[in-house]
């Protein structure tokens, strides 16, 4: 009886020692007990933790430890760590099986899906070669981040579904073990489309056009969608159409940092610099039309450090051009648009950026949680971003009135003239609101047809593009790296068929335009 | 003897003495030349023994068809690499086809040395020039690593044979190729012995290589240029080989004991090595991992020390350089259309380049040991010597031969058949020197199967 208790406390005193030291060697930021050793035992057998561990992740908490570990030997090891070969650890390597120019969201969808795609590991060398790294002025980064299935050409609807299917399960593509999930905040509340009574039956024949493609739309009448959002003003409005599922926004950093993340942890090489040369091969044959063409090849690609002369010529077999809004100057380099002007080299790459405003305002009283991304007839769109009362709105300006692209500078009175009013109109609850911030980013626009470009240059033997997206290019951009991945490795589009995006329809001059109802 | 040397020695100052327009036809004119004199040593080889005898250089039997091929690789060297130099000061090209020239020199030294010193000296020497060629023209940053990996393992692995062979010459009183066999038997009992008979051996399994100390070979062969591949897989691993065959006449009786586990290494790593070519994604270590299966057969004919054992080595050792030094060419001109050794970038080639499919073809059936080339021969000889010294070394054989054809039929496919991606489409044809450089490979190899018994050593 005596026993009992005293080798019970004892008992419990070596399992306290023995979880004291498995914390310890835990290495958590626990606040650890000390038991008194010095005669006693423990007064009580209760912990006297006052914090639990927040997480237990032995395996990040065991790499940390290692690398400091090496860390401490190496720096009590005699000798310094200069070798005499000046070796620049920034620097590309000095060959690379594909150089991808441009680590927009396009660039790294592409890096992940050809590492995901090749057969065994280390099949393909992969690099990206970004010129900033901040990404100031990527048009990634700066989009509202929408993505819907309405639009009028196939292609466009089969790759914003493929990409919301892929988004909507994006953490079983992009998920990387012992590092957090991947969390879009993909708000799916759908886009809605006013059309007034003069364009409403392009409406409808998109609206067939989608329906067969799968998109899950529907069209509203004004006193339907009076009562859906009884906050628009439905004055003009003759048909609505709102998208039912897939359709929304999410957040395009956390997008780009997964496809970087997961492209990273499979090998692909992240490169900061910028491509300022290309040294190619020149062919000269004659077609079967009797013409003279002049077919480059690209041997290497010149990476220049960002604010110093150093550079790297990277040897390559293959160039993927996802420079987005600058894609064009690439194509100048190897010459293209600078030859004869009836001829295949006379033609330039039709990208170009426009610079685009986007404005966030506060409104109080505004329309509520349900708020669909809403894009009226005169062009004017909106959408809630957020939960605090806060919306992001904007439109495009005409042709004339293009902002100059040599800054992203905001013009606010752009708001006061060209957007409030019709705001206002649509959304009676606008006319009290307040802008509190704004950005502006560039479209990587396609000033031929504002559709994107995916496929190979008929003039450069190895240089796959996907550029000119003009606004929709985020969103396609998982089903878009899909699909160059399978033309490089696989020898054609498999999943998707895309050759409708190909450069013959600029060479033939046959813009595939899309029937916007804006 | 001297028919060949000089003008392999005269080769030097004609590279740097002719203009830079006539550099490379007259340096090809050249080396065919003493190619086409060398094939004069092939005339004495119905009788056993020693032909074009001087107290330090002779032919026989074994050395002749290794030096045949040694001095047919030169011109093929010069050839495969034309295109690559082209955009070099002319300077560096002289440079280049000096380090060729001497590492045909060190290697004529090598193959026809009557002493074992002399064969020694020019074993260690031929490392020279091929460090040269792999840190100096190897296309990446990785070159150096393999050029470190290439010196250092055959340099740990001969300095116990330098200390072997000075033991030997201590105790035997010569070291004379053409006595050494006629030498009385060596008391070979302590464990000292054994250490001597491993380092006499060790330098030549490292050089083959066998499996266990190969990882040089797939560094070195993938960073060297072409040129540089070539004379690799070609000779310089079948010195290993020679060395083997003549140093092993004094080995007796340990070998008999002492060579069983690596006979079981070197047919454990065909089979590994051929399981790993499977897998590769880069075409010249596909090629590099094949050459180390293969020679891993020739390792264990050469430890059976039988007759057969040894012909087929040999067969097998002319044989595959032939072969594998085709491959390297056929890679090397997949590499100067692409700029890629991925295997997956550079598929479908049959529809761009149909003649080039033809040489792709017949290097894949010669690596897979088809019948009637001289591959099989040699395979079959040195898998039935193996039968003979162990019934289990069938099962080891017969698995190995089975995944060298399915690499070999991987690698054919994966680069020839199949879709053709966007970018292989407008590929330069192939040019009527590649054409040249892979019939004057594989020419040798179909002429061998009409008379094999110029490559069959000791025993024609």
């Amino acid at each position: 009886m005596h026993g009992c208790p005293r080798c019970c406390e004892a008992a419990m005193w070596t399992w306290r020692r023995l979880q004291v030291k498995v914390r310890a060697a835990g290495g958590l930021l626990t606040c650890r007990q000390r038991p008194t050793w010095s005669g006693g035992r423990l007064p009580s057998c209760q912990s006297l933790s006052t914090c639990t561990p927040l997480r237990n992740d032995f395996f990040k908490d065991l790499e940390t430890q290692l690398a400091a570990m090496r860390k401490k030997a190496s720096d009590a090891l005699p000798g310094s760590s200069w070798s005499p070969l000046e070796i620049n650890p920034d620097l590309p390597p000095e060959r690379a099986d594909i150089v991808i120019v441009g680590g927009g969201v396009i660039g790294w969808s592409i890096a992940y899906w050809l590492k995901q795609k090749e057969r065994v590991r280390g099949g393909v060398k992969v690099i990206v070669v970004e010129k900033d790294l901040t990404y100031s002025q990527a048009s990634t980064v700066l989009s509202a981040g929408g993505i819907r299935q309405q639009f009028s050409l196939p292609e466009n609807i089969y790759l914003s579904l493929a990409s919301a299917d892929f988004m909507r399960n994006i953490n079983e593509h992009l998920g990387v073990l012992n590092e957090d999930p991947v969390d879009l905040q993909f708000n799916q509340s759908g886009y809605l489309f006013l059309a007034s009574e003069e364009v409403a039956h392009i409406m409808e024949e998109n609206y067939s056009a989608q329906r067969s493609a799968g998109a899950k739309v529907s069209l509203l009448s004004p006193t339907q969608l009076k009562q859906k959002f009884p906050w628009i003003n439905t004055d003009g409005v003759a048909l609505a159409s709102y998208g039912l599922e897939n359709e929304g926004w999410f957040d395009p950093w956390t997008l780009l940092n997964a496809f970087r993340r997961k492209a990273i942890s499979m090998g692909v090489i992240q490169c900061c610099g910028e491509v300022t040369d290309f040294k190619y091969t020149t062919k000269h044959t004659t077609s079967t039309d009797g013409d003279q063409m002049e077919l480059r090849r690209i041997t290497s690609v010149k990476v220049q450090m960002p604010n110093s002369l150093e550079y790297q010529p990277v040897e390559c077999a293959i160039v993927v051009n996802a420079a987005g809004a600058f894609s064009a100057k690439l194509t100048e380099m190897l010459g293209i648009g600078s030859g004869p002007r009836d001829s295949i080299a006379g033609i330039p790459l039709p990208v170009e950026p426009r610079k685009r405003y986007v404005y966030v305002v506060h409104c109080p009283d505004g329309p509520g949680l349900d708020t669909p991304f809403m894009i009226d007839y005169s062009g004017v769109y909106f959408r809630r971003e957020g939960l605090g009362g806060n919306y992001i709105a904007g439109t495009s300006p005409e042709e004339a009135e293009e902002p100059d692209t040599s800054n992203l500078e905001v013009d606010h009175q752009f708001f006061e003239e060209k957007i409030w009013p019709s705001l206002a109109s649509r959304v009676p609850a606008f006319e009290k609101l307040k802008v509190t911030s704004a950005w502006a980013g560039f479209y990587d626009y396609n000033t031929f047809d504002q559709n994107g470009i995916i496929g190979m240059h008929p003039l450069i033997n190895n240089m796959y593009f996907a550029t000119g997206f003009s606004g929709h290019g985020l969103q396609h951009s998982p089903a878009v790296g899909r699909s160059v991945a399978e033309l490089i490795l696989d020898g054609n589009f498999t999943t998707l068929n895309l050759s409708g995006l190909s450069f013959q329809r600029i060479l033939a001059q046959e813009p595939k335009l899309e029937k916007n109802i804006v | 003897m001297l028919k060949v040397l000089i003008p392999t020695l005269m080769l030097i100052p004609t590279t740097w003495a002719t203009k830079p327009k006539w550099l490379w036809p007259t340096t090809l004119a050249h080396s065919l030349i003493i190619a086409v004199l060398s094939l004069s040593w092939l005339v004495n080889m119905s009788e056993t023994g020693w032909s074009n005898l001087s107290p330090y250089l002779a032919t026989d039997a074994l050395s002749t068809p290794l030096l045949v091929l040694t001095c047919w690789l030169l011109p093929l060297m010069i050839l495969a690499s034309q295109r690559h130099t082209a955009t070099e000061p002319v300077n560096r090209q002289r440079m280049y086809i000096t380090l060729l020239t001497s590492l045909q020199v060190f290697l004529i030294l090598a193959f026809g040395a009557t002493e074992v010193i002399m064969f020694y000296v020019m074993f260690e020497a031929t490392l020279i020039p091929n460090m040269i060629i792999i840190t100096r023209w190897g296309n990446q940053t990785e070159r150096l690593n393999a050029g470190v990996y290439f010196l250092f393992y055959t340099l740990a692995g001969s300095l116990p044979l330098l200390v072997a062979l000075l033991l030997l010459q201590g105790s035997v009183g010569t070291l004379s190729i053409l006595t050494l066999p006629y030498a009385d038997p060596l008391q070979l009992v302590s464990c000292g012995d054994k250490l001597w008979w491993a380092g006499c051996l060790l330098a030549f399994l490292v050089k083959m290589p066998l499996y266990g100390v190969h990882l040089w070979l797939p560094k070195a062969h993938v960073e060297a240029p072409v040129a540089g591949s070539m004379i690799l897989a070609a000779v310089l691993l079948k010195l290993g080989g020679y060395g083997m065959m003549r140093i092993v006449v004094v080995l007796d009786p340990l070998t008999k004991e002492l060579s069983y586990p690596f006979i079981v290494f070197a047919l454990w790593g065909v089979i590994m090595t051929g399981s790993i070519c499977l897998r590769q994604t880069d075409l010249k270590s596909l090629i590099a991992y094949s050459s180390v299966s293969h020679m891993g057969l020739v390792v264990g004919g050469i430890l059976t020390q039988t007759p057969w054992g040894f012909t087929g080595a040999l067969i097998l050792m002319i044989a595959h350089g032939l072969t594998s030094s085709a491959l390297f060419c056929l890679a090397n001109t997949n590499y100067e259309r692409t700029h890629s050794r991925t295997m997956l970038l550079a598929r479908g080639l049959q529809m761009a380049l149909p003649l080039m499919t033809t040489w792709w073809f017949i290097a894949s059936l010669a690596n897979l040991a088809l019948p009637p080339l001289p591959n099989l021969m040699g395979e079959l000889m040195i898998i039935t010597s193996l039968f003979n010294w162990s019934w289990w070394t069938l099962l080891l054989t017969g698995v190995g031969t089975l995944i060298t054809a399915s690499y070999s039929l991987y690698m054919f496919l994966m680069t020839q058949r199949g879709p053709i991606p966007a970018h292989v489409l407008a590929l330069d044809p192939s040019h009527t020197r590649e054409h040249l450089l892979m019939a004057l490979h594989l020419l040798p190899l179909l002429l061998l199967v009409l008379k094999p018994e110029l490559i069959w050593g000791w025993t024609s």
